[in-house]
């Protein structure tokens, strides 16, 4: 039985839903991955547990080739799965996902090799595996250690799909463009068109000076959202600015040593929405922490405490200044 | 005696790990049973992605009892004036269970002290192995660290299962959110089930049973053995690469290998390019045929004998499709556009190289006018046309869509564009070549031109970064200052290049020039040149030591190396005198006069030896025989023939002996004296162009 594109996609999404993950959309401002919708990267935050699956349509704009090249794209599609915090079988939780859309263990060749990962404009980094199925690389498997600049705790493990590649593979095609969305309706069909004007658009035709003024005019807005107590907001605007800084580098319109500067503007942005949006949490008790909502396998302490019991003391107005610059 | 096995069962550990980790558990496990003196045998190591393990053998029951010594009240205190015991002798004989007329005196130099020897019990292993374990576990020092679900401990990956047994009894030790069991886990798709290990003897076997060869030697030979097996079967031999095999090896837990193929239309890719590609992303081996040209195929190492191995080739094959595809539009892409044209050489100029030092578009002109001056000046001058050229072009492959994919590929890639953009193959050859050595076991460079690129660009950077003070300090070398040094010297002395380093420094520093300088126009380290020669020497040194006696390489230092291939011949000339039986007479002869012209030389202006005031027949048939050597022996020197000039020095050896057995050097006439002390200068200033003999460790 041929698996479409979007059993694919629904595959997963009925997958993790039984888990006990809620299934929300992917967030509707331009982002560069999955982990930049606030559903990863504020969640990710603090100690509520938080299990989350999306689908995220991820723009790259230097990544467009004018719907010319079979591998890459200017806007492809990721599964995102967060779960927080990690369950003790997650990577079997995980094995489950891809038998569920045809791929046996037994029948390829299945294996995690390491891949650490890091996010220089989001303050984020996380260690773990890129998933490989016959030498192919088909998901990426994280466990975040920081984000914002804060250390996550407890630990959230970050499952992202690339679902492109996983149905040019299921389908056995060798252009993405190819892939069945549906039956008798191709990728081509439906996002091609989408792929050679955003190409030419982020390759040739944006204007770099108003980019520039976005990027300048996004930016003192989410400082302004953030003095208001509005950290969701202000991350929104954190988010535009990096689309802009992504557009403006697809343009080839910042130089090599103003790029260091670009990237530290949007995580110094990430970093304060982070530490907005956990001040907000804190002052509402971190209702989550209520819910008792695991997936998978929870295993009890053994030696020491909770790792996530460190935020019960934290107080995010002493450690204004020092949090001022989180590592990145 | 029992055996123990302690194994720890994680995630995915990166291959990286998995040997180091290894031996960090070795180690603690050593040091403590070491330290609280438990007694076993032999260990045993496992290490897979999936687990760290060691099996101990004839672990012993528990530590032997030991005899101690307790000191207690002094004599003074111990004893009232009648002799009688006091009340703190009678409480210290109680506290050690002995009779006070047992106890035993001692004197220190405080004065006498009561002391009793006390048997102190051995304790049981298992107790002890607990914390023992624990801190195994602790202090396995991971590249990276990390932490999971909700525990503050980290580790190299998230932690699932410990084995700890002594005998058939579990130890207990917990980490994290882990304790202790007997429970082991096989092969992760094939053998899912738990495995429970009764005794550690059982282990190995248990994990084989369950598709696991957890011993790495075992499973690297017999991964190797399968691979050579598949390669045989088709009809090629797989291109040796020891790193990818460490690396795959503790990639697989179940070495099992399959033969893939490619188009052939991709072989028109240079081979370094499609090894680099099946290597670098995959970790596929290249398979070549009898003629040592690569096949269309690859090896690629599965951890699952999976049901239908063509359902699984043909996804690893798709994979390497799609990279081929991507190699083969940079390749096409690259080519557009000659390495020479005007934008590839604007864009070096906004490469940056080292911030202080500019771009890689300056260090290139560096490196030309650098290797223009180094072909001169070893008397390469009709190579200068070809040396300039390649030097312009050397980084410009640095801004190459195949370079920035694969960085193991410069000069590889300028060797193949120069080719395509017809310049003329030396050119080509020697951006190569400039580079080599690329690591350990790469071959120099072959021909002179990219030698002596090779050369400047190191010289270069050398000066370059010890101007800014960034010289390497202990084990920190971030720029691998050491190797460019090293290799520098090893080009030199295998082309045989006679040139003055000083003054290639001097040339350097002054390419650099404002480089090197401060805001206010000083040099930023005005002693670089004296710091270079300084860390040439111990170069020269540590390399020289490995195969020469230390006192002979300290002799040809002291006597220069300006001229370092020149050192080179002096050093070999020495050091096969060295193992001739009459050397240690000889050396202590001639250490004596270099001993004596040292002291006194300062002193004495450098006239000749005036014949006329040689007054004893010793030192005139000594003179007499120093100007009939001192000829032969200059031209032996100056045709770099060392053996040759101390074969000439040696027959001086018995009119040396016989001078200093019959005459008075330190003479109370001066004119006598100084007279003498010219004549021992004259034969120092003989052999002392090739080593300094008071360097030399000899009887005297």
């Amino acid at each position: 039985m041929a698996m479409y594109f979007q059993d694919l996609l629904l595959t997963l999404q009925n997958h993790w839903a039984k888990l006990g993950c809620i299934v929300t959309q992917g967030y509707d401002l331009e982002v560069g991955a999955g982990t930049m919708a606030p559903a990863t990267f504020l969640r990710a935050l603090g100690p509520e547990p938080w299990n989350v699956a999306y689908i995220q349509p991820s723009r790259r704009p230097a990544d467009g080739r004018f719907g010319e090249n079979p591998n890459r794209l200017f806007q492809h599609h990721q599964f995102q799965v967060i779960l927080k915090p990690a369950p003790k079988n997650v990577q079997e939780l995980y094995l489950d996902s891809i038998k569920a859309f045809g791929i046996d263990p037994l029948e390829h060749d299945i294996r995690f090799v390491e891949d650490d990962w890091e996010s220089p404009t989001l303050g984020a980094s996380g260690l773990g595996w890129e998933v490989w199925c016959d030498g192919m690389e088909i998901t990426q498997f994280t466990y975040f250690q920081k984000c914002g600049g804060y250390e996550c705790k407890p630990v959230a493990a970050e499952l992202t799909y690339g679902l492109e590649r996983i149905a040019m593979y299921l389908q056995g095609v060798d252009s993405l463009y190819d892939i069945e969305w549906v039956k008798g309706v191709k990728y081509g069909e439906v996002f091609h068109e989408n792929e050679v004007e955003m190409s030419k658009y982020a390759l040739h035709e944006s204007d770099p000076v108003q980019l520039e003024m976005l990027f300048k005019s996004y930016e003192t807005e989410c400082k302004r959202l953030i003095d208001l107590g509005l950290p969701l907001p202000a991350y929104d605007y954190a988010l535009k600015c990096s689309h802009a800084f992504n557009l403006l580098d697809a343009r080839g319109a910042i130089s090599v040593t103003d790029r260091a500067g670009y990237i530290k503007r949007v995580r110094d942005n990430a970093a304060l929405c982070a530490k907005g949006y956990l001040k907000v949490r804190q002052k509402l008790d971190w209702p989550l922490c209520k819910t008792k909502w695991t997936v998978g396998e929870q295993l009890p302490m053994h030696e020491g405490k909770p790792a996530s019991d460190a935020w019960k003391t934290v107080s995010f107005e002493e450690k204004e200044e020092k949090k001022e610059a989180p590592r990145g | 005696m029992a055996e123990l096995l302690f194994e720890l069962g994680t995630e995915e550990l990166p291959a990286r790990f998995v040997v180091p980790a290894l031996d960090d558990l070795e180690k603690t496990f050593t040091e403590q049973c070491i330290a609280l003196n438990i007694k076993h045998g032999a260990i045993r190591r496992f290490g897979t992605p999936r687990r760290l393990a060691l099996l101990v053998a004839d672990v012993a029951e528990k530590t032997d009892d030991v005899m101690k010594e307790v000191k207690g009240p002094s004599v003074k205190a111990a004893f009232d004036a009648a002799g009688a015991p006091t009340q703190p002798a009678i409480k210290f004989a109680e506290s050690v269970k002995l009779p006070v007329d047992q106890l035993k005196k001692v004197s220190t130099p405080k004065g006498d002290y009561l002391m009793a020897t006390v048997e102190e019990k051995g304790r049981r292993s298992f107790e002890l192995l607990s914390d023992v374990l624990n801190l195994c576990t602790r202090k396995i020092n991971f590249a990276k660290q990390m932490r999971w679900g909700d525990v503050e401990q980290s580790f190299g990956r998230p932690l699932q299962w410990i084995v700890a047994l002594l005998g058939t009894e579990v130890v207990p030790v917990t980490y994290s959110d882990v304790k202790s069991g007997r429970v082991t886990r096989g092969h992760r798709f094939l053998s899912p089930a738990p495995i429970t290990v009764e005794k550690p003897g059982d282990y190995e076997a248990l994990l084989e049973k369950s598709n696991v060869i957890p011993d790495v030697a075992k499973r690297r030979a017999l991964m190797i053995e399968r691979i050579a097996a598949a390669a045989k079967k088709a009809g090629g031999t797989v291109l040796p690469d020891e790193a990818l095999i460490d690396q795959v090896v503790n990639l697989v837990e179940l070495p099992s290998p399959v033969v893939g193929t490619f188009e052939e239309r991709h072989l028109d890719l240079p081979p370094e390019v499609l090894i680099q590609e099946m290597k670098s992303h995959q970790r596929y081996f290249s398979l070549t045929a009898a003629d040592g040209k690569l096949l269309p195929k690859f090896i690629a190492v599965s951890n699952t004998p999976v049901k239908d191995e063509q359902l699984s080739i043909k996804g690893y094959e798709r994979v390497l499709r799609a990279r081929l595809t991507d190699g083969r539009f940079f390749f096409d892409e690259d080519r557009r556009m000659p390495l020479s044209a005007p934008e590839r050489m604007e864009k070096l100029k906004r490469r940056s190289w080292i911030d202080k030092l500019g771009s890689m578009s300056e260090k290139t002109d560096r490196i030309r006018a650098l290797g223009a001056f180094i072909a001169k000046a070893v008397g390469q001058t009709a190579l200068i046309p070809t040396v300039e050229r390649a030097a312009t072009l050397c980084k410009a492959d640095l801004n190459t869509g195949m370079v920035g994919e694969f960085p193991e590929l410069q000069g590889v890639m300028g060797r193949e564009y120069a080719l395509h953009d017809k310049e003329p193959k030396e050119v080509a050859l020697a951006i190569f070549e400039h580079y080599l050595p690329r690591g350990a076991g790469d071959g120099l460079p072959t021909q002179d031109a990219g030698a002596i690129i090779g050369l400047a660009d190191r010289l270069d950077s050398l000066c370059g970064l010890f101007g800014i003070g960034k010289k390497p300090t202990g084990a920190k070398d971030d720029f691998a200052l050491r190797r460019a040094a090293i290799t520098f010297i090893r080009i030199v002395i295998a082309r045989g290049y006679r040139f003055s380093l000083s003054a290639a420094i001097d040339e350097s520093v002054s390419l650099l020039g404002a480089k090197l300088v401060d805001a206010k126009r000083k040099p930023t380290d005005p002693t670089v040149k004296d710091q270079l020669v300084e860390f040439f020497r111990g170069r020269l040194e540590s390399t020289w030591k490995e195969n020469h006696r230390a006192d002979v390489v300290e002799a040809v230092l002291s006597a220069g190396f300006d001229d370092l291939a020149c050192a080179q011949l002096r050093l070999e000339a020495i050091s096969a005198y060295v193992s001739r039986p009459d050397f240690a007479s000889l050396a202590a002869t001639f250490k004596r006069v270099a001993n004596i012209v040292e002291k006194q030389a300062k002193d004495i202006t450098r006239d000749a030896v005036d014949p006329k005031k040689l007054t004893d027949e010793p030192e005139k048939a000594l003179h007499a025989e120093v100007s009939k050597v001192s000829a032969a022996f200059t031209a032996a020197v100056q045709a770099d023939d060392y053996a040759g000039a101390m074969a000439k020095v040696v027959p001086l050896k018995p009119f040396v002996d016989a001078f200093f057995d019959k005459v008075m050097v330190m003479a109370e006439d001066k004119a006598l004296r100084e007279n003498r002390v010219r004549l021992l200068m004259e034969i120092g200033g003989l052999f002392g162009t090739v080593a300094d003999f008071s360097k030399i460790q000899a009887e005297s």
